[in-house]
């Protein structure tokens, strides 16, 4: 036992394990070790998780099969854009596929690693943020770890069919610096998507009523995200740039890559910064989210 | 003392809007809401050494979910300080983690979805228990509390009781030293119950962890409380082992006995006569029985000095501190032969060392003890305002002084019938708490 208001990180043998695994301690693992035991655990825990799911197969298979149909407008639209036009505003087909599979495998990203930030609210009021901040974990991981996302395994088997659809009718040169920016470009997708319900999600720590702002950002993000934004007005696209980014999630990289970097109203380097920009949003909103839990003040008093 | 659990003028606001009533007060409110601030706990200081079990105690509302809320880290104090195993709870809460366990009887920390073995190994994984203390401790826990009769279900499916069995062993598996339980066995049968104090005994007196507890189980409180701390209205009213509320709030006892030889009773009534029976018109009125705390008029008010006993501790008994070993003994009524004796003055003694004073010194033919059971000293406890730590008291009520040095000027002692009926004061009870 401690005596701990006089040494409180010196272990005595009774409780042994604080010496082995209090990351503070300067005698503690290297950085590296902790991320490697981190990931670890991160991987046991969604395993675990994955098989609780699996537990209830009927639910398990609809669960799947929503996250797939969810995309159905989007493979609809595309199968019309294929089949009946050329292009849309000044975009061959082709490269309008490119958008809406990049941002839809963006998408199934975000749900399958950062998607259960969306249910902060109901995470809150069922008060499982409580006991979260007693855990030596950081709180937004095991916000992360509450459950296993089924419906992402729907959502990325379409994204990769669409994806492998719009890569074979694409007639780019598939350089590595071509396949590095798209990779790039659908993680930093992935990375506005977060950042935009991270924000909320620090709301929602306050005010629960942030579900249907959350309803609104997806379904917003589904039906203009995969379009070029030229077509529309210019104070849409703008505010499709500045106030909710979604031209950042697959419009501006696809644009990048299929050569409209110059016609997307805004400078070609932002265009092209797009990945980065998705780091940087997401950094900022993970501050905000950190802050919005340094106030929180708990279910039932 | 080395405390290991300290909290230092510890304080909590919440700031809330008022609703206004009606549909056109809502709307006003939305325009312009009226924030109000809500002391939750109010500069409440304690310490609780390595090895000990505390009780926080006090009625729905009180304060003392928020107070262990600050003291795990979970919530951060408007003012004050808290520190826990040398750490400051909220300040750092990875390296607080390693040190504490806390169970929330109301609500699980287990994953729900999984069977509560699978959520024991999480736990292991999160905090980095090593496999081989990992199986010696739930092979220890599943011998104290007989986890693995349910432990593959989910968490989902089962009992209350059984679910807060095994949230007590999770918030044990990383062997912290010092653990937080809010109401650790709600729900529980009383077999159940009885197991899992015998395991906190053992987590206390085997392994010396230090356990600050809440709970509303009287029984509880009295098998396992070395040290209880009362709280009520966000502030600290007493602070010291459960005999000092017995003391304070009318945990009083009489022993009834019939006195064989005349010459014992003839000893008594010199020691009467010598002794100032002031005030005497109280004393024949105390307490007629069990349960007839002052707190148990209809109203359910505890009128001025409500914290004094049954006639007190005080009250006018004629005292017979002068025989030897009868310091703090009087004696309430006499009826020929027939003596009620009972507690007289601060120091009095508890109900089974004035027992073996009383047979001790007299030839005694029969014998019958009453004492207040406990609920009725906390329902007292609960509904009296007496201030600790310099509280305001509500209007109504004179304060008096905690120092419980004039009772016998409490006008309220007067036998009420209806005073001893247990069930009418009940709803009293709940009119007093506050939400929050």
């Amino acid at each position: 036992m401690t005596t701990p208001s006089s040494s409180p990180s010196t272990p005595t043998p009774s409780t042994p394990t604080p010496s082995t695994t209090t990351p503070s301690t300067s005698a503690g693992p290297t950085a590296s070790v902790r991320g490697v035991r981190a990931a670890r655990v991160v991987w046991r825990i969604t395993k675990l998780n994955f098989k609780a799911r699996l537990e209830y197969r009927g639910e398990f298979l609809m669960g799947v099969a929503i996250g797939a149909i969810w995309q159905v407008s989007i493979i609809v639209f595309a199968t019309v854009l294929l089949t009946r036009f050329p292009g849309l505003g000044g975009w061959s087909s082709s490269d309008v596929l490119l958008i809406a599979s990049m941002r839809m495998l963006a998408h199934g990203l975000y749900v399958l690693f950062l998607g259960r930030i969306q249910y902060m609210n109901v995470l809150v009021q069922e008060g499982i943020v409580d006991p979260c901040l007693i855990r030596p974990m950081p709180v937004y991981r095991q916000v992360q770890l509450a459950f296993f996302p089924v419906n992402a395994i729907g959502d990325l088997v379409v994204a990769v069919g669409l994806f492998a659809a719009a890569l074979q009718r694409s007639s780019l040169d598939w350089t590595a610096g071509r396949i590095v920016y798209v990779v790039a470009g659908v993680l930093g997708g992935m990375l506005v998507e977060a950042a935009l319900f991270t924000a909320l999600a620090a709301a929602a720590f306050h005010f629960p009523a942030t579900s249907y702002w959350a309803q609104w950002l997806e379904e917003l993000m589904g039906t203009f995200g995969s379009y070029p934004l030229s077509i529309l007005p210019k104070a849409a696209s703008a505010a499709f740039t500045f106030v909710v980014p979604l031209a950042f999630i697959a419009y501006f990289p696809a644009g990048v890559l299929t050569g409209h970097g110059d016609d997307m109203g805004v400078p070609r380097a932002l265009a092209v910064a797009a990945p980065f920009v998705g780091l940087v949003a997401f950094v900022l909103s993970r501050l905000l989210w950190n802050w919005s839990l340094s106030r929180y003040t708990g279910v039932n008093g | 003392m080395n405390a290991v659990i300290e909290a230092r003028g510890l304080s909590k606001v919440f700031h809330t809007t008022v609703r206004r009533p009606g549909l056109g007060g809502a709307l006003r409110s939305l325009v312009s809401p009226e924030r109000v601030a809500k002391v939750a706990v109010r500069d409440v200081d304690f310490r609780v050494g390595k090895g000990e079990l505390l009780a926080l105690l006090g009625p729905n509302g009180a304060g003392k979910s928020t107070t262990i809320k600050m003291l795990t880290g979970i919530l951060t104090p408007t003012s004050g300080e808290a520190l826990v195993a040398g750490v400051v709870p909220h300040r750092d809460r990875e390296r607080n983690a390693h040190n504490i366990g806390a169970v929330f009887g109301q609500r699980t920390q287990l994953w729900w979805d999984l069977p509560a073995r699978e959520s024991f190994a999480i736990l292991r994984d999160i905090y980095g228990v090593p496999e081989d203390r990992y199986r010696e401790r739930i092979a220890e826990f599943d011998g104290l509390l007989e986890l693995s009769e349910f432990w593959d279900t989910r968490v989902r499916h089962l009992s209350l009781g059984q679910r807060v069995r095994c949230d007590l062993a999770a918030s044990l598996l990383h062997d912290p030293p010092v653990v937080f339980l809010d109401e650790p066995t709600i729900g529980m049968d009383v077999v159940v119950k009885e197991q899992v104090r015998r395991f906190l005994r053992h987590q206390v007196e085997e392994r010396e962890r230090t356990v600050l507890l809440t709970t509303h189980d009287m029984t509880e409180v009295a098998r396992l409380a070395e040290r209880v701390v009362l709280i009520n209205h966000g502030r600290i009213v007493l602070d010291g082992p459960l005999q000092e509320i017995r003391r304070r709030f009318g945990g009083t006892w009489q022993i009834r006995a019939t006195l064989a030889d005349a010459a014992d009773l003839q000893e008594i009534e010199r020691q009467e006569r010598f002794a100032v029976g002031d005030g005497s018109c109280g004393s024949d009125g105390s307490g007629q029985g069990r349960g007839s705390v002052r707190g148990d008029r209809p109203d359910g008010s505890a009128g001025p000095g409500g914290s004094a006993g049954p006639g007190g501790p005080f009250g006018g008994q004629r005292d017979l501190s002068s025989l030897p070993g009868f310091a703090g003994i009087g004696v309430l009524r006499r009826e020929g032969p027939r003596v009620v004796f009972g507690p007289v003055g601060d120091g009095a003694p508890s109900v089974h060392e004035a027992l073996k004073v009383v047979i001790g010194r007299f030839q005694v033919t029969d014998l019958a003890l009453e004492e207040n059971d406990l609920e009725d000293v906390m329902r007292s406890a609960y509904l009296s305002d007496v201030p600790g730590q310099g509280a305001l008291a509500p209007e109504g009520s004179s304060s008096s002084p905690s120092s419980f040095s004039s009772p016998s000027s409490d006008p309220s002692a007067p036998s009420d019938p209806s005073a001893s009926s247990d069930s009418s004061s009940s709803a009293a009870v709940t009119s007093t708490s506050q939400g929050g």
